[in-house]
């Protein structure tokens, strides 16, 4: 396929190269820049879900909903007291009631915190390796000897939805992806067919002289690489300003959900490997093109 | 002797139409001269486009150098249109290609380095006279000197069948000359040499050249010479 590229300059004057000056490297490039949108931000998603499941996974919340305020705080101490001779947990950290309040007072006022609700006590949890159901279910009774009032939850359970809906996110990008892929090869269809077109005489005369579908074909190749390239490298171009510029304003977001949200360096790699993957696709298209087009000529 | 072409009872049709070659039967020998006449209409065009291997016939059956060309797979086409050079009616030069790339066209495709094309290209530009006009594009040209253009790229790789449709149509009776006497200058050395032509004047200049007549599509042989082994070739001073 190289070897077709580089075709001697003699050769190349056969079909002109007008470079940029037509509208194909330009529409390779716009649906480049998009394909590279769309794979930046599936790329994104899929290391955040990746980053954020793994650790998610590892964590676990658990509640003591003993209504006695005096009891619930001695409970807490010696259940978080249990859990760290626990063999598997990493960590043991037990919430601040002042932080559960306030995380509780947009919705139910402060007022109504103090006096009448019993907040529960909480005791995050962070295992070494994210636990399975049967360490939960163990780690939960032997809790409950302590504090019969509990509940365990794992974060991996209550977070599923999200993923759920990040995964949807991600299978949509790769159809986006493929569908512009679709459409990027019959951009080059067809301006290969237009270009055949404006050609054909001179591929005919290549033809009576004893000229192969393959020589032809090599032509074409070459011209659709170099516009396919081109373009390619603008819309890469493009692509990486919009991408740097909204990393940037999703860094100085308050770290939450969309903090995992970055172009991993495999990202970019993969990125930079989309522009040089359609110009050969783009290449095996238009000799596919040339030749099916040809094969019709005796 | 070996046959260069042999016709068996071939018919072309175009579509649905009326045959327009019909029940031609004839043997091409190396070295031969041939004429092909006939009027406006009466397949002449048709007949060098299956001699160059443009179509193939709807019926009969046709052997070249050797080989069937009817059966011949498509991927051995262009072995065999790389021994065949042909001259166009209507030149077909390659508008955006200077005179020099033209002519050296036939050479770059069957892959000669361009160290080994720069000397017959150069010789040839001299000899049709247009050694100043090597970098003109064809639209830059008289039509006499686009059909000497289209003439040297049809000879320039010394094809073992040279096919020219109406070859001096644009020149003028000195180049017309000239242009002949190339033409026979390859027959002697070996190339079968089929001349498609109005002009009856062209017969007399070669001594030795036979003639085929198409009429509605049908050859007539008025020489009887398509029947018997060529004669020498003599250009009538």
């Amino acid at each position: 396929m190289l070897l077709d590229f580089a075709l001697p300059a003699h050769d190349r004057k056969l079909i002109p190269e007008g470079r940029l000056s037509g509208q194909t490297p330009w529409v390779i490039a716009i649906m480049l820049f998009l394909t590279l949108l769309v794979a930046a931000v599936g790329l994104s998603l899929f290391d955040a879900v990746q980053k954020g499941g793994e650790d998610l996974a590892q964590q676990a919340t658990l509640q003591i909903i003993e209504p006695d305020p005096v009891a619930r705080a001695a409970q807490k101490v010696e259940v978080s007291r249990i859990l760290r001779d626990v063999a598997g947990i990493a960590e043991v950290n037990p919430v601040p009631d002042g932080d559960v309040r306030n995380l509780l007072k947009p919705w139910l006022g402060n007022d109504v915190i103090d006096t009448d609700i019993p907040v529960p006590a909480l005791i995050d949890i962070r295992f070494k390796k994210a636990p399975d159901d049967a360490t939960l279910n163990a780690l939960k009774a032997r809790a409950q000897k302590m504090a019969p009032k509990i509940r365990l939850d794992s974060h991996s359970s209550w977070m599923a939805p999200f993923f759920q809906l990040m995964a949807s996110l991600i299978y949509l990008a790769v159809a986006i992806f493929i569908l512009l892929l679709i459409a990027t090869s019959a951009v080059v269809i067809l301006a290969v067919r237009s270009t055949l077109n404006t050609h054909r005489a001179t591929i005919e005369i290549m033809h009576m002289m004893g000229g192969t579908d393959l020589q032809a074909a090599r032509l074409f190749q070459r011209r659709v690489a170099l516009d396919a390239l081109l373009g390619g490298v603008i819309g890469f171009g493009a692509a990486a300003g919009v991408i740097l510029t909204l990393g940037g304003r999703i860094a100085a977001v308050e770290p939450g959900l969309l903090a995992g949200a970055s172009l991993p360096v495999y990202g970019w790699v993969a990125l930079a490997i989309i522009p040089l993957a359609v110009t050969g696709l783009a290449m095996l298209m238009a000799r596919w093109t040339v030749v099916s087009a040809l094969k019709k000529m005796l | 002797m070996q046959s260069v072409v042999e016709f068996d009872n071939v018919g072309l049709r175009y579509g649905t139409g009326a045959e327009t070659l019909t029940d031609l039967s004839f043997t091409l020998y190396p070295g031969s001269f041939y004429f092909l006449t006939g009027a406006s209409g009466a397949g002449k065009t048709s007949l060098l486009k299956l001699l160059y291997l443009a179509h193939r016939p709807s019926r009969g059956a046709i052997r070249m150098f050797g080989h069937d060309a009817i059966t011949l797979p498509r991927d051995r086409l262009p072995g065999f249109r790389r021994r065949i050079g042909v001259v166009f009616q209507d030149f077909r030069l390659v508008q955006h290609l200077s005179t020099f790339d033209n002519i050296a066209l036939p050479l770059r495709i069957a892959g000669i380095l361009e160290k080994d094309l720069l000397s017959p290209v150069t010789e040839m530009l001299d000899w049709i006279g247009l050694t100043e006009r090597a970098d003109a594009r064809p639209a830059t040209l008289s039509g006499g000197e686009q059909q000497r253009v289209a003439i040297a790229r049809a000879v320039i790789g010394r094809p073992e069948m040279l096919v020219a449709d109406e070859p001096t149509g644009n020149v003028d009776p000195e180049m017309a000359r000239r242009l002949l006497q190339l033409f026979e200058a390859l027959n002697r050395l070996g190339t079968t040499v089929i001349v498609a032509t109005h002009d009856i004047h062209l017969l007399q200049e070669i001594e030795g050249a036979q003639m085929m007549r198409l009429d509605k599509g049908r050859l007539s042989d008025p020489t009887g010479s398509l029947r018997h082994p060529p004669r020498p070739l003599v250009l009538k001073n």
